[in-house]
């Protein structure tokens, strides 16, 4: 960000006067808001497709009364949510019920920072990338777990307990199926995992098919990680059937939009790190975006990176509507009986392949076999 | 759980899932699986023999009470006086639409076939009270009041009569009693 701001202050003459780190906060801000924007029209859009791919996918309709054939359905629902009455119960835990949702919320969007939208297009490309997004998006945990506790009710807490156990337990999943990436770029950056990929050999640079156990891993990565986020085949946390609505059952209004903009954060972060880090991220196929004028290749890599992630956003939907819940007890079977083992019998198999075949993956050495 | 089982778990998983979602695909896909009909600008066409609300033509009502008597949670009330030509005049006859159960029972015993099952499904009111379907417009005492007073003429109009037939007993003209219930029909 300093490194932009000094730029700026050299291309700009009017700014040379202005001290520095003003700039540097001012871009700050900027590149924030700009984040919160796609986030939130993201989460507008995304509950509305959603919406639509249910009703489609369950022989219904779906929304169709607000707008032209419902596409406004998504404002009037923020506009409810903004409006409707902030409900504390009496006997619930006022400071921890206030806090609950911001630790929701901010745990989701603080990984939009790493999240490679294109060429330069990153808000900031730390070096620890994945690493910080797994960390991040685990302040959800306590989020949820104090959402459940103060609300001083039992489905909610029930609801906390639930989703604690699962994205704690699912962690050691998701992290070791993303591992695999990490080994092949050699760097936790995802600008650099995205940038491993890229190259002549078009989509098979991708790490999808560097070899079969990354193959594998990319599967393993999406169901650990739907599991992770709390999303439908595994949203014990909030299952309505069992637990009205969970742990955020006592929250209405605003605190409750936040839970929902959290949610479809979280569903956006999933196929985002997918993506990059096995999907070819913001790599056009046989063309290298860097080439182009700055603009230019921002805008191109930006679409095909958000193409990419937009399709594994749909492919979430379609699961979501297709699975039933899993009952607690097969969860965690599922989490420490079936994905850990082959995560890490996985992330063995990557390292082999790496230490054997000195890094190549079989597109690769199908390409050095033809010169 | 061998090794063998705990392979064909995984396999099984994913074969059911992409099963279900190749299914849930062809809904997605295909617009004409829709089932949904926007209610009120399309709807269901009735079909024959439909239960719904309950009309009564007083026309033919006899006052039979039947369907009164029938009805097994007591929706149907009925008031009846005897009217000057011996027949029975309804004088209020109400169905509480909100108690009915649409058994149809009153409908298949009703004798002159006068109270019939409409097509009429859609009602909303803001009181019970206005679930209540009165079919005799004016109130009861009214119509009471009024066969009573039809009653009293036309007795007093034959005791007249009878009075003049005996004054008169060798006169050919005979007052026709067919011009009476012509009279008493008219307030209906």
């Amino acid at each position: 960000m300093e490194a932009l701001a000094v730029s700026l202050v050299n291309a700009v003459p009017l700014l040379a006067g202005v001290p520095l780190w003003t700039v540097t906060l001012l871009l700050m801000v900027m590149v924030a808001a700009v984040i919160l924007v796609f986030a939130l029209t993201f989460e507008g859009v995304g509950s509305l497709v959603l919406r639509k791919v249910a009703g489609d996918i369950q022989a219904r309709i779906g929304p169709n009364r607000v707008g032209p054939n419902g596409m406004l359905q998504f404002l009037a629902d923020g506009v409810k949510l903004v409006l409707k009455e902030d409900i504390i119960p009496a006997n619930a835990d006022r400071l921890l019920f206030k806090l609950a949702p911001y630790f929701v919320f901010v745990g989701s969007f603080a990984a939009f920072v790493v999240v490679p939208f294109g060429v330069g297009l990153i808000a900031a490309d730390l070096n620890i990338g994945i690493y910080y997004v797994m960390a991040v998006t685990s302040l959800v945990v306590i989020g949820v777990l104090l959402a459940g506790w103060a609300s001083n009710n039992k489905w909610a807490l029930l609801g906390g307990m639930r989703a604690a156990a699962q994205i704690v337990s699912y962690e050691i999943p998701v992290g070791m199926a993303l591992i695999p990436a990490v080994l092949i770029a050699g760097s936790l950056s995802l600008q650099d995992i995205v940038r491993s990929q890229g190259g002549l050999l078009g989509i098979f640079g991708w790490n999808l098919f560097h070899n079969p156990f990354t193959f594998f891993s990319f599967f393993l990565y999406f169901t650990a990680a739907q599991a992770e986020t709390n999303q439908t085949p595994f949203d014990l946390p909030e299952a309505e059937s069992e637990l009205v609505s969970g742990y955020n059952v006592e929250y209405s209004g605003i605190r409750f939009g936040l839970f929902f903009l959290a949610e479809f954060g979280d569903m956006f972060i999933v196929a985002a790190l997918a993506t990059a880090c096995f999907l070819g991220g913001w790599n056009v196929p046989f063309f290298n975006a860097g080439t182009l004028p700055w603009i230019w290749g921002s805008l191109l890599s930006l679409g095909v990176f958000l193409g990419k992630a937009f399709t594994m956003v749909l492919i979430m939907m379609w699961v979501r509507w297709t699975l039933p819940r899993l009952r607690v007890d097969q969860l965690m079977r599922m989490a420490w009986k079936y994905l850990v083992p082959l995560t890490f019998v996985n992330l063995l198999g990557v390292s082999l392949w790496l230490l054997v075949f000195k890094g190549k993956g079989i597109p690769g050495m199908i390409a050095s076999l033809f010169g | 759980m061998g090794l063998k089982a705990y392979l064909n778990d995984i396999v099984e998983a994913v074969v059911t899932t992409a099963k279900g979602m190749r299914i849930t695909a062809r809904y997605g896909v295909d617009p004409k699986e829709e089932v949904t009909l926007q209610y009120p600008e399309e709807r269901w066409e009735i079909p024959e023999g439909y239960r719904g609300f309950l009309h009564n033509d007083i026309k033919t009502c006899i006052s039979c009470s039947m369907c009164v008597k029938v009805c097994p949670v007591d929706c149907i009330s009925l008031e009846a006086v005897r009217g000057a030509d011996k027949k029975m005049v309804l004088a209020s006859y109400d169905i509480n639409i909100g108690r009915c159960m649409y058994c149809g029972l009153c409908v298949e015993v009703c004798p002159p076939k006068s109270l019939k099952h409409t097509a009429g499904y859609e009602m909303a009111s803001e009181s019970r009270g206005e679930l209540i379907l009165h079919f005799i417009a004016e109130d009861a005492g009214e119509v009471k009041a009024r066969v009573a007073r039809q009653v009293a003429e036309a007795a007093a109009k034959a005791e007249a009569a009878k009075a003049e037939d005996q004054a008169a007993a060798k006169a050919a003209e005979v007052p026709s009693s067919g011009t009476k219930p012509a009279e008493e029909k008219k307030p209906e």
